[in-house]
């Protein structure tokens, strides 16, 4: 946490071109920690608390229940992360030249770690989990327009996550959980009522 | 001692039957609680009735904003055209008649029960392969229904497939755009049917339901009862207002004799002319010896359809401003005609006769509504009379 935070605030003393980034990154950091501090203060577990004493901001490894993340959606932690805004929508994508590669990162995890300096706007914060459940995370990456799960390209998500979202929004569809507008099914009444109506004649 | 402990034993033993019979029964009574909403007889001869219908799709009503609401479908471009007057109503005509096929009503239907049609036994043929054949004929241009699909079985007898088979059959080759192969978990799952219904997510399970099932299967009947049932106690009926749901729902209703909740709440918004509609309808299905036939052609002649009245609204932004505009301004900030309030009176009078005869559950609550919905009325004629006799109106 440090060492990236002293990243971030040196980055802030140069103020370069990308400073707004840089900021949200650390607001993004800052509203996890108040998360975590959050979710561990009812739990007391000891190993929590040695957890807590050197937290390593890229250590992926402990998996966060949706339910937790349900709940994090809603509270004030994540209110002061992210206001109004959807979770992808200060992200930009670091790279190099005037164009960005047509594709996202394969995934910006690796072996339990955050193997990048800009992860994707699910993998930075680990209290965002793509579940089925987690309908008003998903209903963020949908697009009110058409209904489909927008691209890579606009939510800036890696190939990894971006995998995972279109499975959970299926899953939600498939349950109920997410609405959609069915396809109009045009009946033809003479399918189901045909022959009588001849025979009656 | 090793007698009475025995005993005992019995005893609790036959306590367990009677527990398991317990909950046998209970279960018995939800299933026939569950068989009590299904269809009797042949719904179709009055489901198709034209007269029925007439007074469903009355009923149903055009919302033009709810029918053409905006859709989130891949494709919802729009086009954007110059165009004469004349071309303008002929599209409003065109208009209209998109919104009555849009409308449109899922048939209702008897169940369907599967029957065995063996076309031939070859018992020469047994054990020629260890799997079942099916033969589907998949000339275009055939309906699904009239589709033939056989079935030849390990033991050599060949049949016509049965419901299912064909069904899946058919969605195989001839895929219906929304319809899963698999059933959805929504509908294997009760708690999660019951979540969408809690949220009031009606008109999607009812579309999807049109969707993966076919009117005739059993599915869709317990579904779609279901969906009816829980919308009576939540009266959140208006959501299916201006839906092709609304029509079988309302059938649905006034076949197993529960139409005092959606009464109420049609006297409540002050849809009088469809309250009425609905009496009839009721009474038509039972055969009450009420004669309302004239009553329903009074209130035809003042009041126009559906459809008249949505073209009308398309074609007001047309219109120049005539020389009654004062009339038509009193009118339109009243919301009611002169024809209006003769046609509530009538259905009025209609309605009260039917809250004092026997058919009526709920009468104190239907007799306050009709009471309250006088009041306003008497207040509104007060006020439209007083308006125009301010304008000088009258005389003319």
């Amino acid at each position: 946490m440090l060492p990236l935070a002293r990243g971030v605030y040196g980055s802030l003393a140069q103020i370069t071109r990308n400073s707004r980034l840089a900021l949200h990154t650390a607001s993004v950091v800052r509203g996890k920690a108040e998360a975590a501090a959050e979710n561990e203060a009812p739990a007391e577990n000891s190993e929590e608390t040695a957890a807590n004493a050197a937290p390593d901001a890229k250590d992926r490894t402990n998996k966060i229940p949706v339910e937790t993340s349900i709940r994090y959606l809603k509270s004030a932690a994540y209110k002061t992360t992210y206001g109004d805004e959807f979770v992808w929508t200060q992200y930009r994508r670091n790279h190099k030249g005037m164009y960005a590669p047509r594709k996202t990162r394969k995934t910006c995890i690796r072996q339990g770690k955050i193997s990048t300096g800009n992860p994707c706007p699910i993998c930075r914060d680990e209290y965002l989990v793509l579940d089925y459940r987690n309908t008003e995370l998903l209903q963020q990456f949908i697009s009110p327009f058409s209904g489909q799960v927008l691209s890579y390209s606009k939510t800036g998500l890696c190939q990894k996550s971006h995998l995972r979202l279109t499975v959970a929004v299926e899953q939600a569809r498939d349950c109920g959980l997410i609405t959609y507008d069915v396809p109009f099914r045009e009946y033809d009444y003479s399918e189901y009522y045909g022959k009588q109506e001849e025979q009656k004649k | 001692m090793l007698i009475l402990r025995q005993l005992r034993k019995l005893n609790g033993q036959q306590r367990l039957q009677l527990g398991v019979e317990q909950t046998r029964r209970s279960m018995a009574d939800a299933a026939q609680k569950n068989a009590s909403f299904q269809y009797d007889k042949d719904p179709q001869p009055l489901f198709t009735d034209a007269e029925t219908q007439r007074l469903l799709q009355s009923m149903t009503q055009l919302q033009l904003e709810k029918v053409f609401r905006k859709r989130t479908v891949p494709d919802n471009s729009t086009e954007t055209k110059f165009m004469t007057t004349a071309q303008l109503e002929k599209e409003f005509l065109q208009t209209i008649e998109k919104a009555k096929k849009l409308l449109q009503m899922p048939p209702v239907v008897q169940i369907k029960q599967d029957t065995e049609h063996i076309i031939s036994k070859d018992p020469a043929l047994k054990d020629f392969a260890d799997t079942k054949y099916v033969f589907t004929d998949i000339t275009f241009g055939l309906r699904n229904s009239e589709r033939k699909i056989v079935v030849r079985d390990a033991d050599g007898t060949l049949a016509y497939a049965p419901l299912e088979t064909r069904k899946r059959m058919n969605q195989l080759y001839f895929p219906l755009e929304g319809r899963r192969s698999y059933t959805p978990r929504m509908f294997t799952h009760d708690d999660l049917l019951q979540r969408c219904l809690d949220e009031h997510k009606y008109e999607f399970v009812l579309d999807r339901l049109t969707v993966q099932y076919e009117p005739y299967e059993a599915e869709f009947h317990n579904f779609s009862a279901k969906v009816f049932a829980h919308l009576n106690e939540s009266k959140e009926f208006d959501l299916l207002r201006s839906t092709r749901h609304f029509g079988p729902m309302a059938f649905f209703y006034a076949w197993h004799r529960c139409i005092d909740d959606l009464l109420y709440d049609m006297i409540r918004r002050d849809y009088l002319h469809n309250a009425v509609e609905l009496i009839s309808l009721s009474y038509k299905i039972h055969q009450v010896p009420v004669d309302y036939k004239p009553i329903l052609s009074q209130l035809e002649a003042l009041k126009p359809t559906p459809a008249q009245r949505a073209l009308a609204e398309l074609l007001s932004c047309l219109k120049k401003p005539a020389e009654n505009a004062i009339e038509h301004e009193i009118q339109t900030a009243i919301g009611k005609t002169e024809q209006d309030f003769a046609a509530d009176e009538i259905s009025l009078k209609f309605i009260e006769q039917y809250i004092g005869s026997k058919h009526a559950l709920k009468k104190v609550q239907l007799e306050l509504a009709v009471q309250t919905l006088k009041e306003v009325n008497l207040e509104k004629l007060q006020l439209y009379q007083g308006l125009k006799k301010a304008h000088g109106v009258q005389a003319s």
